[in-house]
């Protein structure tokens, strides 16, 4: 399968967040409810359409414990984007924001985008963490806001997709050097810039943010 | 001092002591020379010295060493020398050069030093990272022996080191660099580097990984040429086997990222005889192994169904044939191309139809899998090639019913090649099975086993299977002639182990008869095979025997547990009486358990290839040992249970059956039921989301809609606004950014300047009346004239003075009138000029009417377009009112619905619970027998009773088999 651009992601926050289950929903839709801890860092991948262009995903999910941190941090100088999640219903875990934030910003490349996601929207009942809360703290440092469910997978298409526009858009700003692998950004197999602009030709069908909205 | 002798070698005493000093004598100007180049200079001689006296610089100077690291970094010499000194103190690759009488002695005590100058190097934490820092330094004086020195660090002490630089700051990013360095050297043992850095720590190889280490290595190797590359390939490949044996996120990534379809070219080595180097062959090994990391049966099954689909995709299978059906190729090149060939296409559909229409190039062509049976029966082979072509056989008929029937349909008589003009892989195997070759005979049992594995069809077919035995005689049964040869026992002339023979069909006939109670009858039918059994089981045999007694036990078993009761001879009940009476059950329980008690059977229960370390240890398969395991319990407990019990078991069983298949049939509908409720579940869930999206789509409409209104009021007080501008000021002064508030402004100040100076001039003429009047009254002469007209003359003077001041005033105010006058004048022009660049000829009036109403007209036009947009969101409000109406409805409906299934749900919940109590009416039953069967003084197992209690448990299976299924 080719693509245009193959993006590279990391997905960061405090351990039981929904990072794992977000990456599986994502890659293979479909929910885990049993709590498997990740050791390390597992990967997943899978091909996005973003204004008919395809693109690829790759995908690292990290643990989110402590000891787990140090290698955590290797893994932001190369991704072109990261998923900051937190849990609606446990507030501590918006609390630690700041902290995965310093962190991202200090060991990742500037143009890193990062988007804040709130996840287990579902769990409506057991809000601990209001909306607004979120969408202030995303604007108070420039990031990016959604609230997920991994488990009715309501806007989880839309987190990846929205991060991977956003790093489309800083590309064709310019703000990326594309041929620099070490901003988590690679151009497709015999593709070059000049070919990737303008429609693509490609009819695969995969989740285009545009016709599908956000629900949460 | 003898642990230092021993190092030093030959040294004598007296030169000892000298060279202790010496060194001491650096040391001590290492540490205090103030001039760098007299340290530096003394840093050089350490180095000449380290080899040969490495104890004593190791001893003494390490500190120094390390010292001079953290201070002299301006100065790559010495950071070089200092690094090559630690170097040749921590690393053992020199002990060749030791050439000591005591050599593997001395060995010894070299990697003791190693790793005690290590531990004592990595104590301090920082001079790792300082290390790693050195290595950004580009001079190749230090990252040369920085990436020596480190490597040689892991290599002593990997898991500590390991840890200190994943803790460090992109320390391993940081090395992943040493890949791009244009000096070969470097990056080659930046390559040793990373393998020592990866070496069992999975964080690590994650992180090297995503620094695109796949992508740089494939890279290397292309460069280099492939498997005809050198050295440098080799370690490149054994990198990349770091990064993923063992490792399912990097080899999903390397799946992932389309690095498969570059390992094709490595096998383009095709029917050349270019010659195969030493080099070559070991490249070729290190990438089959490679190949097969992916695809390991111990990997979680989807992720190596999913690399052998894109090894097919991208050819590699295909050019793994093609190297398997070539020429010229080293033996151990081809067992190992074929291990690789097994592994691809094991339990793959697609790929097992690829292998099976593959063709040897002969002439006329034969397929593959019949030249590769050749070898597997062919003496003159080598072992562990014939072990590989066992492997790819089982592998190709592992989950593939359709290969089954093939192979064994080659054996029916009614397809049989009459002409005989090509072997068939069934003549191979029957060649194989009869021939005078121990091993082949092993191999075809076991390989024929496999085409009967979980296939009741197979079992049944090969049945049918008959065979010529010598002119005249009549044709015998496959079956027959197995257990023929069986019966002759160690009187059987073969070459090779015979106990290998005996145990390789009795492994056959076990798999053949479980689950086939056809077979069984067969078996039976044959009145010489169960006294066979008996005796071998019965008697009492040294240890060589007892394995093929334990086989006898279990085939004996399991002509019991499969009976289907057809001979009258041999019922379960006569079989179970003869075992009591002939071997006794306790005995035939014990033999049965030699099986999974020796000491080969874990070993091969372990992996499904069948690797053998040299021929005698080739005794069980790997799928047998899983049928053992299956069997070993259930024939035991059948064999312990009484004909009462047996009869009254299957009368339980057959009404347990009944209830069972009651309960399971409402269990099943439970279950859909259960289903569809999610499914509602989920469309309610994603109606409400719908919902709740389009209701924020309404408040947000709703919204701009007050936002437009708001919008157009505005405008329209404006218009307004306009208007009135208009109609008092017909010069539209109100335009080209003069502000008409301004002008007013003028104006009105104008206005009251005018009124004041009207105001004075009133009052000037007061007092001009007044002086006349003064002057009149002056002419007039009187008493006291002189005093008044001295206050009189005061007073005149006063109001001159007055009069003088308004008039300063009053030029003053004409001044300011004028200068305002001028600038209403001015503004005047501009808004002419204005007005004249209006393009509307004609007068100016008209002109100005026409703009106004032009503005107006747009203004209009605005506002309809306003009102317009607002029917537009109203309409479209009104379709998602209706939409909502519509989904709400649905939902209802849904409601309904789902009401409706919980209702049939409580129903079948109330069935399951009549039905449960007749369980229990049941067990009450049964227990009630068994109280009899008690009190008549048999024993009664408790475990039966539970039988029938465990719904919830079965439950949960299920939904592990979903799960598995899931995730393939
Ligand atoms: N209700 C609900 N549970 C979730 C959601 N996402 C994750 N979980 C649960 O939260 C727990 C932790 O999830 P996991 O993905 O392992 O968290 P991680 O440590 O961040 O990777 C698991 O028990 C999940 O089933 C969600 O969106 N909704
Ligand atoms: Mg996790």
């Amino acid at each position: 399968m080719t693509y245009a651009y193959l993006f590279k992601y990391i997905i960061i926050g405090d351990t039981g967040v929904g990072k794992s289950c977000l990456l599986l929903q994502f890659t293979d839709k479909r929910f885990q409810p049993v709590h498997d801890l990740t050791i390390g860092v597992e990967f997943g991948a899978r091909m996005v359409n973003i204004d008919g262009k395809q693109i690829k995903l790759q995908i690292w999910d990290t643990a989110g414990q402590e000891s787990f941190r140090s290698i955590t941090r290797s893994y932001y100088r190369g991704a072109a984007g990261a998923l900051l999640v937190y849990d609606i219903t446990r507030r501590e875990t918006f609390n630690h924001l700041t902290s995965w934030l310093e962190d991202a910003r200090q060991h990742s490349s500037s143009n890193m985008v990062i988007m804040l996601i709130g996840n287990k929207s579902d769990l409506e009942s057991r809000r601990d963490v209001k909306r607004e809360e979120g969408e202030a703290f995303a604007r108070e440092h420039g990031l990016i806001f959604m609230e997920t469910s991994a488990k009715t997978a309501c806007n989880v298409e839309e987190a990846f997709i929205n991060t991977a526009k956003e790093i489309y858009r800083k590309i064709q700003q310019g703000l990326f050097d594309v041929h620099n692998e070490a901003n988590g950004i690679k151009i497709g197999p015999q593709q070059c810039i000049s070919s990737s602009v303008g429609p693509s030709t490609s009819q695969r069908n995969s989740g285009d943010v545009e016709s599908n909205s956000g629900c949460c | 001092m003898n642990f230092l002798r021993g190092v030093m070698g030959g040294q004598s005493a007296g030169p000892q002591h000298t060279e202790a000093e010496t060194i001491q004598k650096l040391c001590d100007r290492v540490a205090s020379s103030t001039l760098l180049d007299d340290r530096r200079n003394a840093v050089r001689a350490l180095k000449s010295l380290s080899k040969k006296y490495r104890l004593e610089v190791g001893i003494q100077a390490m500190e120094h060493l390390i010292h001079v690291l953290q201070t002299d970094r301006s100065d790559s010499e010495i950071i070089g020398y200092a690094l090559d000194t630690l170097y040749n103190i921590i690393s053992n690759d020199e002990e060749e050069e030791v050439d000591d009488v005591e050599e593997e002695n001395s060995t010894r005590q070299s990697e003791d030093l190693g790793s005690q100058f290590t531990e004592i190097f990595i104590k301090q934490q920082e001079n790792v990272t300082l290390l790693l820092s050195l290595l950004e330094e580009f001079d190749f004086h230090v990252r040369w022996p920085g990436v020596k020195l480190l490597t040689s660090l892991l290599k002593q002490l990997g898991p500590q080191v390991q840890q200190i630089i994943l803790v460090s700051p992109m320390g391993v990013s940081r090395l992943m660099d040493l890949l791009a360095d244009s000096r070969e050297v470097i990056r080659n043992d930046g390559v040793l580097l990373l393998q020592a850095l990866t070496r069992s720590n999975g964080a690590i190889q994650k992180i090297v990984a995503f620094e695109n280490a796949f992508e740089r290595l494939l890279d290397i190797i292309t460069e280099e040429g492939n498997s005809d590359g050198g050295i440098v390939v080799e370690d490149c490949l054994i990198l990349l086997q770091n990064l993923l044996k063992n490792n399912n996120s990097n080899q999903n990534f390397f799946k992932e990222g389309s690095y498969i379809q570059r390992m094709k070219p490595w096998f383009e080595v095709g029917d050349e005889n270019s010659g195969w180097s030493a080099q070559k062959v070991t490249n070729l090994h290190l990438m089959l192994q490679l190949v097969r990391v992916l695809v390991s049966p111990t990997n979680p099954p989807g992720a190596t169904s999913s690399c052998q689909k894109a090894m097919f995709q991208c050819g590699l299978l295909q050019q793994l044939c093609t190297i398997l059906m070539a020429t010229g190729v080293p033996a151990d090149i081809l067992t190992e191309t074929i291990n690789t060939v097994s592994e691809v296409i094991r339990g793959c559909q697609v790929n097992q139809d690829y292998f099976a229409s593959v063709n040897a190039p002969s002439n006329p062509p034969r397929p593959a899998i019949v030249v590769l049976l050749m070898s597997m029966v062919n003496e003159r082979q080598p072992f562990v090639l014939r072990c590989a072509v066992l492997y790819c056989f089982q592998c190709f008929l592992y989950k593939n019913q359709k290969g089954q029937g093939e192979i064994v349909s080659t054996l029916l008589p009614s397809t049989i090649d009459a002409t005989g003009s090509s072997v068939s892989a069934g003549q191979l195997l029957c060649g194989g099975l009869f021939s005078t070759d121990s091993l082949s005979n092993w191999c075809a049992a076991v390989a024929l086993a496999h085409a009967l594995q979980e296939n009741a069809t197979q079992k049944e077919q090969l049945l049918r299977v008959q065979l010529a035995t010598s002119i005249g005689n009549p044709p015998v049964s496959l079956l027959q002639q197995c257990t023929n040869i069986l019966s002759q026992g160690d009187k059987i002339d073969r070459r090779g182990s015979k106990i290998q023979t005996r145990i390789g069909l009795l492994m056959l006939l076990c798999t053949w008869l479980s689950n086939c109670p056809i077979a069984v009858t067969h078996f039976l039918h044959n009145s010489a095979n169960v006294p066979f059994l008996t005796g071998q089981i019965a008697e009492n045999l040294g240890e060589e025997e007892q394995l093929v007694q334990g086989l006898c036990a279990l085939l004996l078993g399991i002509s019991i547990y499969f009976n289907d009761n057809s001979l009258e001879n041999y019922m379960k009940e006569k079989l179970k009486q003869l075992i009591e009476k002939r071997i006794g059950k306790e005995n035939f329980v014990e033999k049965l358990g030699f099986i999974s008690k020796h000491e080969l059977y874990s070993r091969a229960s372990q992996k499904p290839q069948p690797n053998f370390p040299s021929p005698e240890y080739m005794i069980f398969d790997h799928e047998f040992t899983k049928l053992v395991k299956e069997l070993e319990g259930v024939i035991t407990k059948a064999i312990y249970k009484s004909s009462e019990e047996d009869k009254k078991e299957e009368e339980v069983k057959k009404t347990l059956e009944q209830h069972d298949s009651i309960v399971t049939h409402y269990k099943n509908v439970i279950r859909e039921q259960d289903l569809q409720l999610d499914d509602l579940k989920q469309q309610i869930s994603t109606l409400k989301c719908q919902n709740e999206q389009l209701q924020t789509a309404v408040t947000q409409q709703a919204s701009q809609i007050q936002q437009h209104k708001d919008q157009y009021n505005l405008l329209k007080v404006q218009l307004g606004k306009d208007n009135q501008h208009q109609g008092s000021y017909s010069d539209g002064a109100q335009m080209n950014g003069i502000q008409p508030e301004e002008i007013g402004r003028l104006r009105e100040e104008i206005e009251e300047l005018k009124s004041n100076r009207e105001l004075l001039q009133s009052q000037l003429a007061e007092k001009d009346f007044l002086i006349e009047n003064l002057k009149s009254s002056q002419t007039s002469p009187g008493t006291n004239e002189a005093t008044a007209s001295a206050r009189d003359s005061e007073q005149i003077a006063e109001l001159k003075q007055e009069m003088a001041t308004l008039k300063s005033q009053l030029i003053s105010q004409s001044v300011e009138i004028t200068k305002l006058q001028t600038e209403k004048q001015e503004l005047l022009q501009k808004t002419e000029a204005f007005a004249k660049s209006v393009p509307v000829p004609g007068e100016s009036e008209t002109a100005k009417t026409t703009d106004v109403e032009g503005r107006l007209a747009a203004l209009l036009q605005e506002t309809i377009e306003l009102k317009n947009e607002i029917k537009a969101l109203s309409e479209e409000r009104t379709a998602i009112k209706e939409q909502l109406d519509s989904s709400n409805s649905t939902i209802a409906t849904l409601q309904n619905e789902r009401n409706k299934l919980e209702g049939d749900i409580t129903d079948s919940k109330k069935e399951q619970d009549d039905l449960l109590v007749l369980l229990a009416d049941q067990d009450q039953k049964m227990l009630s027998l068994k109280n009899k069967l008690k009190e008549l003084g048999h024993p009664v197992e408790e475990e039966d009773e539970l039988e029938s209690g465990d719904q919830d448990d079965e439950d949960d299976e299920d939904e592990d088999d979903g799960k598995d299924q899931d995730h393939i």
